[in-house]
């Protein structure tokens, strides 16, 4: 067991059944990403830089999402609720603790740490009470809405946490910046190359860490429970112990991206877990392919991007464009674009499309 | 999106031909327009970028400012926080604007003003809205309640009785004009027969209707807010409420008059600080030219003129700083005069809260959904953030105050 | 006096809730309960309703027929999307949510571009009446007919009509039904015809009593999916009683504690209802039965 555990073995799972991607093709591609995302603000401007932390930002919520639903099955819509739950606990955290000695650090660490008890709370309840399919995405949805209209009535000085105030529909704001403790004055991570650098590590670890966990027993057995559950069941696996785990998990990235953007632009509010940003990470996460993480992953910053520039460019046209892209790639990839049109390329891609077709 | 090429070429011209131009900086002077141009906000908020577009295609025909053209640079934010946050940034960063007009709603506003904070940026919010921005990056020109509140609330206590009744929408501006409204009441000692707020989205209203006629009130003040809440008055009027009402935030700024069917506004008093139906002459020529250019504008309501008129006060402030440098800008502002002759009458900005003096209409809606102008305040001040202890001149706390929580309050 | 007047202030409460409950509740039941499809475009169908039938009103239709040609431009609309998009959905019911969304971001967007960012309203008819110190609008006690009238209509075309039989059989097992010689793919088609066609009723229904917007069909579609979700999957053993206790949940919330009380009670009440009834009202009363 000691054995099994080791770095080593860990390591190994980096490629596996689950994940598309092996041997040194892959990962040559995978190092040289990575070594251009390094190069990149070298050649950028800093809106540019700050730009790709921002969508840096959210794919954390998408990867978890991709966890729970490509991976486990279960369709959370309701993401948001943990995003803005962790997003106010650091607000209120670091409003009241302030930003020396690396307490945003620490805010950020028991802000996410929140979030996944919160999502600990309600997937016990959730996944306990064999809740499944679409009512899974209603009971998170309400979930979310629920937080929404509760944060928006909050404008009062009554409704204050220490010194911090939750302000209402109009966002709570006034928190630091990430702010990494130094001799001879503190550097504020404003979003700008450090921000960068520091999103895009937490980035690359959580994609490979996440790797490793959907390649491990926990990921084979989840996929099994995604497939199959009474077959899980009856092969021994307490499925619900598993969902509630992908839950967590999944739930804790979202609470990383909202305290990642919330100290990203020095505010949060209440429709960040409204309606509509419930519904986005949905998007990303389907028009890139949600059964596997990579494509997960560029599928978010495709989707992201591709609808800011729309935004900048299509005028009053933009939200029909996307509306418009939205169906036709749901309908003419129905496993995600990269997979669909990887497929054209690859026979182990077509066999995964007829696997998920059918 | 950027202006027609023509209009730079006529102004640029007109720049060569002043070759005495006083500022060294050649090139136009960039100036950002982040408003909602789709979502829930766009049928307000259409009218700003029209008044924008307007003035600054005066402002070249009329050879630029101080011989420089303007340009704008216009984004959709879409009713959506998230796009005033990246989009502030790239109007900041990338396209390196001199200043910038943004917002409608007080969230967008509170989500885009970190950012203009952290880039020492310089906006224009044209909005009414629930006061007390006390930022120096920040230059506010929409009115702000002790302006329609200080005026309102008396002439309806006068009117029509001392008992009154609120329902405002649930959230910062809601809560916060409620609490005008209610120490309002009590100064001119009045009673609030009650207070109910109404969470944003909310479209049914029968037992807010039922409360109301409950409570008796003289009348009502109505702080609803959005599309959505705007269906009580068709809702209250089907149920014979018949109360007259008072508001702030209705005919000036989503012209529900010309939306619904009469009588179901008749008997509201809004106090507004422009509405196309002033009837001046200089208003009266000022809707006639924007007519000319948008022939099809449903309505030009208050946030339009505040537009409008924030265009031409930047070009005064920038003529006069001789630079669009913040600092040199701030300090014209200091000098207390930066005024206009506007179409609602004069106006000048408030160098300590860099907040605008209004002429306050007060609007009343007949039967027909006509209006009329019972009565006209000139040179209403926004004084409340100065007594709170709000001075941009000497220092920018850069924060947003409210009635229970300000300097004054905590005792500094 | 005062009781007798309190109590019809009760029920008037209720019933109103009830009425918006099932009215914008049905067309989405429809939709989800008989074909599994999570409709996210279901506000904008409704908003279909409601734009067609004040445009009507004001072409001078008397408002009944108005409503009806809300309904059915809706229903067509839905019919026509049907063929064209959604029945490639059938097997992905998650993916329809995506879908979905899509063509109500288009619709909605699209209508504010076409037709401008308002819409007059009509006015709501009727006027009103007086029970005890209250005024009541008539209007609103149509829309209570109408909401049971709908229900009632509903029950005759499932259970009395060749259409919902061949529906009822279509939806519970496909290829059986097609076996027998039941043209499926046509009874799909109608199905969500019908839906969007309950969807614009309702539009059509509360067009003069709101305002016009390209973004109005959002008010409903929370609600609507709440009772759905409450309901489980059969409109008349599921939705119609959820909208009964949900009613009686919000009215009683909204009067005791205000608005946002009888929002978060009805949001909470699908939490708790979910979790001790995973299949809704139907499963249980399903149970019951058993």
């Amino acid at each position: 067991m000691a054995l099994r555990n080791s770095p080593i073995a860990a390591l190994r799972l980096l490629e596996g059944p689950q994940t598309l991607g092996k041997g040194p093709g892959f990962w040559g591609g995978f190092t040289t990403i990575v070594a251009l995302a390094c190069l990149y603000p070298l050649f950028a401007d800093g809106y540019d830089v700050g730009n790709n932390v921002y969508f840096f930002n959210w794919t954390f919520m998408a990867l978890g999402l991709s966890l729970i639903w490509g991976y486990g099955g279960a369709l959370s819509f309701g993401q948001t609720a943990f995003f803005g739950v962790a997003g106010y606990a650091y607000g209120v955290l670091t409003i009241n603790l302030g930003d020396a000695y690396g307490l945003t650090f620490v805010s950020l660490i028991a802000a996410v740490g929140l979030s996944a008890l919160f999502a600990g709370v309600l997937g016990y309840f959730l996944f306990f009470g064999r809740i499944s399919g679409v009512f899974l995405g209603i009971v998170t949805l309400s979930v979310t809405l629920v937080l929404e209209r509760f944060m928006s009535q909050t404008a009062g000085p009554e409704w204050a946490i220490g010194s911090a105030r939750l302000n209402g529909f109009n966002g709570m704001g006034g928190m630091p910046s990430l702010t990494i403790p130094w001799p001879g004055g503190d550097i504020v991570l404003f979003p700008d190359v450090a921000l960068y650098y520091l999103t895009l590590a937490m980035l690359v670890v959580v994609y490979l860490a996440l790797r490793i966990l959907v390649n491990s027993r926990f990921g084979n057995v989840l996929v099994a429970i995604r497939e199959n559950p009474q077959r899980a069941e009856m092969l021994g696996y307490d499925i619900r112990r598993y969902q509630l785990g992908a839950f967590v998990i999944g739930s804790g990235l979202a609470g990383l991206s909202g305290v990642l953007y919330t100290a990203w632009g020095n505010y949060i509010t209440p429709s960040s877990m409204g309606m509509s940003a419930a519904a986005l990470p949905v998007v990303w996460v389907a028009v890139g392919g949600r059964s596997d993480l990579t494509t997960t992953l560029f599928g978010t910053l495709l989707v992201l991007a591709g609808f800011q520039y729309l935004t900048i460019y299509g005028s009053q046209y933009a939200l029909v464009v996307m509306g418009v892209l939205l169906v036709v790639t749901i309908l003419a990839a129905p496993s995600g674009i990269f997979i669909t049109v990887g497929s054209l390329f690859s026979k182990g891609l077509r066999r995964r499309l007829k696997r998920e077709s059918v | 999106m950027h202006k027609p090429t023509t209009s730079v070429l006529a102004a640029l011209g007109t720049l060569l031909a002043l070759s005495t131009a006083a500022i060294a900086q050649e090139g136009p002077i960039k100036m950002g327009v982040l408003e909602d141009q789709s979502g829930d906000f766009a049928v307000a908020t259409i009218g700003k970028v029209h008044g924008i577009e307007l003035a600054a295609e005066e402002i070249n025909a009329a050879g630029g400012i101080a011989g420089r053209p303007l340009e704008l640079v216009t984004y959709d934010t879409q009713s959506d926080n998230r796009r005033y946050q990246e989009f502030m940034r790239r109007v900041l960063q990338r396209d390196k604007v001199d200043v910038v007009f943004a917002g409608f709603s007080s969230a967008s506003r509170e989500a885009y003003r970190p950012i203009v904070d952290q880039f020492k940026g310089l906006a224009f919010y044209n909005n009414q809205y629930e006061g007390g921005v006390c930022d120096a990056n920040m230059i506010v020109t929409g009115a702000v309640p002790e302006q329609q509140f200080s005026t309102l609330i008396p002439y309806m206590m006068e009117k029509y009785g001392k008992n009154v009744y609120t329902i405002a929408a649930d959230y910062n501006f809601g809560q916060i004009s409620a609490e005008w409204v209610r120490d309002i009441v009590k100064e001119n000692g009045g009673t609030m027969a009650g207070e109910e707020f109404i969470p944003l989205g909310v479209s049914q209203f029968s037992q807010t209707i039922q409360n109301i006629q409950k409570a008796k009130p003289d009348f009502l003040v109505t702080l609803l807010v959005g599309t959505a809440q705007a269906s009580y008055y068709e809702q209250a009027a089907s149920a014979d409420v018949g109360l007259p009402m008072a508001s702030s935030v209705n005919v000036g700024q989503g012209y529900e008059h010309k939306r619904f069917q009469p009588p179901s506004l008749a008997n509201m008093y809004v106090t507004t600080n422009w509405i196309e139906e002033v009837d001046n002459p200089a208003s009266k020529a000022f809707v006639e030219k924007w007519r000319a250019k948008f022939p099809d504008e449903p309505y030009i309501n208050q946030e339009a003129e505040n537009s409008y008129i924030a265009v031409y006060l930047y070009k005064q402030m920038v003529e006069r700083a001789k630079s669009t440098d913040h600092d040199a800008i701030r300090k014209v502002i200091a000098e207390g005069d930066v005024c206009m002759d506007a179409p609602e009458g004069r106006v000048c900005i408030d160098p300590k809260s860099q907040h605008m003096s209004h002429t306050i209409y007060l609007a009343k809606v007949g039967e027909d959904h006509s209006i009329s102008f019972p009565k006209v305040w000139d040179d209403i001040k926004p004084y409340w953030l100065g007594d709170v202890g709000c001075d941009l001149t000497k220092e920018n706390p850069e924060a947003q105050y409210t009635p229970s929580d300000n300097p004054m309050k905590s005792g500094g | 006096m005062d009781v007798l007047s309190g109590l019809f202030s009760f029920l008037y409460q209720t019933g109103d809730a009830f009425a918006f409950l099932v009215l914008s509740a049905c067309g989405l039941a429809v939709i989800f309960g008989m074909m599994g499809i999570i409709n996210l475009a279901h506000g904008e169908f409704i908003l279909c309703g409601a734009y067609v039938t004040t445009s009507a009103v004001q072409m001078g239709l008397p408002l009944p027929i108005a409503i009806l040609a809300g309904a059915l431009v809706a229903g067509l609309v839905g019919m026509l999307l049907e063929r064209t998009i959604i029945r490639h959905l059938y097997s992905r019911p998650l993916d329809s949510i995506v879908v979905t969304w899509g063509i109500s971001m288009i619709a909605t967007q699209g209508t504010l571009i076409l037709l401008g960012s308002t819409m007059p309203g009509t006015g709501t008819p009727f006027g009103s009446f007086t029970v005890g110190d209250y005024g009541y609008s008539v209007y609103r006690l149509v829309l209570m007919l109408a909401a049971v009238a709908t229900l009632a209509v509903l029950w005759l075309i499932f259970t009395r009509t060749r259409f919902g039989i061949l529906a009822r059989a279509t939806i519970q097992v496909p290829h059986i039904a097609e076996a027998l010689g039941v043209n499926t793919s046509l009874i799909y088609s109608l199905t969500f015809g019908l839906g969007a066609a309950l969807a614009g009723l309702c539009g059509g229904l509360y067009a003069p009593t709101m305002t016009l917007v390209p973004t109005m069909g959002a008010a409903f579609v929370v609600e609507a999916f709440v009772t759905v979700v409450v309901g489980g999957a059969d409109i008349f053993l599921g939705t119609a009683p959820a909208a009964a206790i949900l009613a009686v949940v919000k009215a009683g919330l909204t009067s005791w504690q205000g608005q946002l009380a009888g929002q978060i009670g009805l949001l909470v009440a699908v939490i708790v209802v979910i979790r001790i009834l995973p299949r809704g009202l139907t499963g249980f009363i399903l149970r019951e039965r058993a």
